[in-house]
């Protein structure tokens, strides 16, 4: 998709390209061999990773509520770099991991916090396979899965329901 | 990977709890997925990403953790006591395929005693995860957990010509590996042979003759680096996947291959007695050289938008193994800025350069944004700056975007809810509802799931069928989804994709509202001009001047209840709809009539939204007039509408088919409607002689149809 959109667009650009995603899973409740994905992409001669932290912030805390807070810590994707996975406090328990009569937060299991995305810098090869010079140009993306978001922000427990078309379950969000 | 804390502790000396450990490693990259207190120890479950094979070993993580904690980092003791007869006439090693094989060491411990290992080293395998063996195999995996490199233990005896060579295996050629299977080598395995046959295949697993078994008294050990493409190629092929394999497709450190040899070599002298022989063999045709790699402080402003100290530069590289060499170097132009906020500044306030030579055991670093990123992971990503600008560039609405808001936004005023279903679909299922050929799934999960659908039909039906059994009889579903067409075989083209083309279905069936106390629920079920007027309720949204409603024969829909819309000279319909065909709705196992409307939405968002202008309205009274119409059968309601359309009365304000009597009724061969039409003029109150005139020059232009009036 990133190299795609630079070809075709060039730099700078910012973009935010939804669609549907697959991998090769067995369904249960956390796993859909079909689900939907957003990634975004923002290309320029100043970016930073200061600005991917500071717009993804700005993004959980307008999805999740102005309470949550968010913490980035790495990890290994190949089409960025450095890459990071955001996680953000959780807005049940408001990141203290139990309710208030002591009982495990069913919603981050405890941790007080829940890993919701992919991010990172634009590696300097997805730049140039896109036309675009890594030594002028910068960028940073991310990658989201829809229902993920919706099953954290909803209490959501079974990614089937997005697919089975179920009135009782349409009904509550239409 | 299971990591124990009294083992990291051997490395260096953390002093740190077992949580904040666990926050530090998550936050290095690191993520601890299980922290488990075992008697008074405590192991970590860490998840280390492909890129990562160094941190495969509690070596690795120490210096991650060392690194952290600014923290000196251990090295292994590697002090082999030997015996004067040199290993060389011992053993003879041979690489054959270098290209696989870039070192082999091998070393020989003679007049061991193979028996089970002493508690101390059991019990660290156990911590781990790994069962122990016997004294000589634990061994060798006590060092593969400890410094990270694979090693393997052959019964010197059982090789024959007492003779390594390393080379692809023959076609045909047999191993029985140590898992008891049988396995047909081919030349993209590399293999571990003696003077006769392969005894091992490298890199993934030992051979079962030459195992080491409680008669062994002479140990050949093997610590080698391999390929990571053909051990992964080999792992898989065989369907194997063994610790060793996971490490060597990563890639291994070539320069820990003789320190994790003579680590081993000097503990099986410690548990299995024996006389470690002297010296290693060590094949090693083309020395690894490294390289250095320019690292510039504007570049690590440009990328993580915070300036690090050079001190802090030289620190994290040189603790992680890199050897720096500044090649530039210019103080902080102002030097209180280190102290305070020394992460947070905006303009760079250094102008420093170096060389830097990542260590053997990191083969993901090559570039300069790798040293980057290490830099970044050491100061701690919640620690970096975070900025959030206004957005100054222009932003344009998409217009195909706002197409689809308003279909979405229709849909949902008409009822329907929206679902999405899966694009995968049963390939027999799939070709009862159309002849466009599928796109197969090279890898599918199932036979229900192995095409990429070519109708979107079987999805409505299983939604409408899941609600129908669970009682939910009123439904009304849309959903915008893509259907994918195959290339005919044989007019595929090399990277061209099959064609997508983007379909909104609607299902309907059941009431299409609650009834009300005094109705008859049966007026309430929707029926083929429910669905119609939905369709043409969307249709509102767009200039959809041309488009035409015509019945429609297709396999899937019943005769007679359904229907095409169509753009003129449009060489595909703009939608196909009806009822589902009585021998289909049985096959679902349907209770009731079920509607259904193929739109092609590529086609219908390529119409313009309705351009809206303000038209004045009179103010002089309208008048209505029905008109009973005896219409041959034959011609629709469209051709009526167009008909009517074109007389360009301007008094005429709107018309519409208010009852219809199916053909028959009245007259053979035709059916009767009553139009009902209403008549304004924007300058004065018509008269009934006016509205009389205006009516029949209506009924003129229809009666080029063959439409004339009931007497």
């Amino acid at each position: 998709m990133q190299i795609r959109a630079l070809r075709k667009h060039g730099a700078p650009l910012h973009i935010l390209a939804p669609g549907k995603a697959y991998r090769r899973d067995n369904p249960d409740a956390t796993h859909s061999p079909m689900f939907h994905q957003v990634e975004g992409l923002a290309v320029d001669t100043d970016i930073t990773f200061a600005d991917l932290k500071g717009t993804l912030d700005f993004f959980c805390r307008k999805f999740f509520g102005e309470k949550v807070r968010t913490s980035f810590h790495p990890t290994y994707f190949p089409f960025t770099e450095p890459s990071g996975e955001v996680s953000i406090s959780c807005f049940v328990c408001e990141g203290r991991g139990s309710d208030n009569s002591g009982q495990i937060c069913r919603t981050c299991k405890g941790s007080g916090w829940m890993e919701v995305m992919g991010c990172g810098m634009v590696h300097p090869e997805v730049l140039r396979a896109g036309g675009v010079d890594p030594e002028r140009y910068s960028g940073w993306a991310f990658g989201l899965g829809i229902e993920r978001f919706a099953m954290v922000k909803y209490d959501i427990h079974d990614i089937q329901l997005f697919f089975q078309s179920d009135m009782r379950f349409l009904e509550q969000f239409g | 990977m299971k990591i124990s804390l009294s083992w990291l502790k051997e490395f260096v000396a953390l002093k740190a709890k077992p949580q904040e450990l666990k926050t530090a490693l998550t936050g290095l990259g690191l993520g601890v997925e299980a922290l488990v207190q075992a008697g008074d120890d405590f192991i970590f479950e860490i998840e280390v990403t492909t890129n990562r094979p160094d941190c495969l070993s509690h070596l690795g993580v120490a210096r991650e953790l060392a690194t952290h904690y600014r923290l000196p980092l251990k090295q292994p003791k590697t002090i082999v006591k030997e015996s004067s007869r040199p290993s060389a006439r011992a053993v003879s090693i041979t690489i054959a395929d270098a290209d696989l094989c870039a070192r082999y060491c091998g070393r020989v411990v003679e007049n061991v005693e193979v028996k089970p290992s002493p508690a101390w080293l059991a019990r660290r395998l156990e911590a781990v995860g790994l069962r122990p063996i016997n004294n000589i195999a634990d061994v060798t995996n006590y060092v593969l957990m400890e410094l990270g490199h694979p090693l393997h233990a052959f019964d010197l005896a059982r090789l024959a010509g007492r003779k390594i060579i390393v080379r692809r295996a023959r076609a045909g050629e047999h191993l029985r590996t140590l898992d008891g299977v049988d396995r047909t080598l081919t030349p993209e395995n590399l293999a571990i042979a003696d003077a006769e046959r392969a005894v091992a295949l490298a890199g993934v697993m030992g051979g079962e003759e030459s195992e080491i078994s409680s008669s062994t008294r002479t140990v050949l050990l093997e610590s080698a680096w391999f390929d990571p493409v053909s051990i992964r190629r080999t792992a898989k092929a065989h369907g194997m996947h063994t610790e060793a394999s996971h490490r060597f497709e990563r890639g291994a450190d070539i320069e820990m291959a003789p320190v994790a040899l003579d680590r081993a070599a000097a503990l099986i002298a410690e548990v299995a007695g024996g006389e470690v022989l002297r010296g290693r063999v060590d094949v090693y045709p083309a020395p690894r050289r490294p390289r250095a790699i320019p690292l510039r402080s504007s570049e690590i402003l440009r990328l993580l938008g915070a300036d690090v100290p050079a001190k802090d530069v030289g620190r994290i590289l040189s603790a992680l193994g890199f050897q720096v060499a500044e090649t530039k170097s210019s103080k902080s132009k102002v030097e209180s800025r280190r102290s305070k906020a020394a992460f947070d500044s905006r303009h760079s306030t250094f102008d420093s350069s170096w060389k830097v030579t990542p260590p053997s055991w990191r083969p993901d670093v090559s570039r300069e944004v790798d040293f980057i990123e290490e830099l970044a992971r050491h100061i701690g990503y919640d620690r970096l700056p975070s900025r959030l600008r206004v957005a100054s560039r222009r932003i344009e609405q998409n217009e195909a975007r706002e197409k689809e808001l308003e279909v979405s936004r229709r849909l949902t005023a008409l009822g329907y809810y929206e679902i999405v279903t899966s694009s995968m679909a049963d390939p027999e299922e799939n070709a009862r509802f159309t002849d466009r050929p599928p796109v197969a799934l090279a890898n599918p999960l199932s036979q229900e799931a192995s095409v990429l659908r070519s109708s979107t039909l079987p999805g409505m039906l299983g939604a409408l069928g899941w609600n129908l059994d669970r009682d939910r009889k009123d439904l009304r579903l849309y959903e915008a989804g893509k259907i994918y067409v195959a290339k005919p075989v044989g007019a595929e083209k090399l990277g061209e994709l099959p064609e997508e083309r983007r379909v909104l279905t609607l299902g309907l069936t059941g009431t299409w509202r609650e009834k009300r106390l005094d109705e008859e629920e049966k007026n309430l079920h929707a029926g083929f001009s429910d669905l119609k007027g939905d369709i043409e309720s969307l249709l509102e949204a767009f200039d959809s001047a041309g488009v035409r409603f015509d019945p429609e024969s297709s396999s899937c829909y019943e005769p007679g209840f359904a229907g095409r819309l169509a753009a003129a000279g449009a060489p595909e319909p703009l939608a196909i709809f009806g009822r589902l065909r009585g021998a289909r709705a049985r096959e679902y196992k349907f209770p009731q009539e079920v509607w259904l409307a193929e739109i092609d939405y590529d086609q219908l968002l390529g119409l313009k939204l309705k351009a809206r202008t303000f038209r004045p309205f009179s103010k002089f009274p309208a008048v209505e007039r029905d008109f009973s119409l005896l219409v041959p059968a034959g011609i629709p309601y469209s051709r009526l509408a167009e008909a009517l359309s074109r007389s360009r009365v301007e008094e005429v304000m709107d018309t519409r088919p208010v009852e219809l009597l199916p053909e028959g009724k009245i007259e053979p061969g035709h059916y009767s409607l009553l139009l009902r039409v209403r008549f304004q003029s924007p300058s004065r109150t018509l008269t009934g002689e006016e509205t009389a005139t205006l009516g029949q020059r209506l009924v003129n232009s229809l009666a080029l149809l063959g439409v004339r009036l009931r007497s």
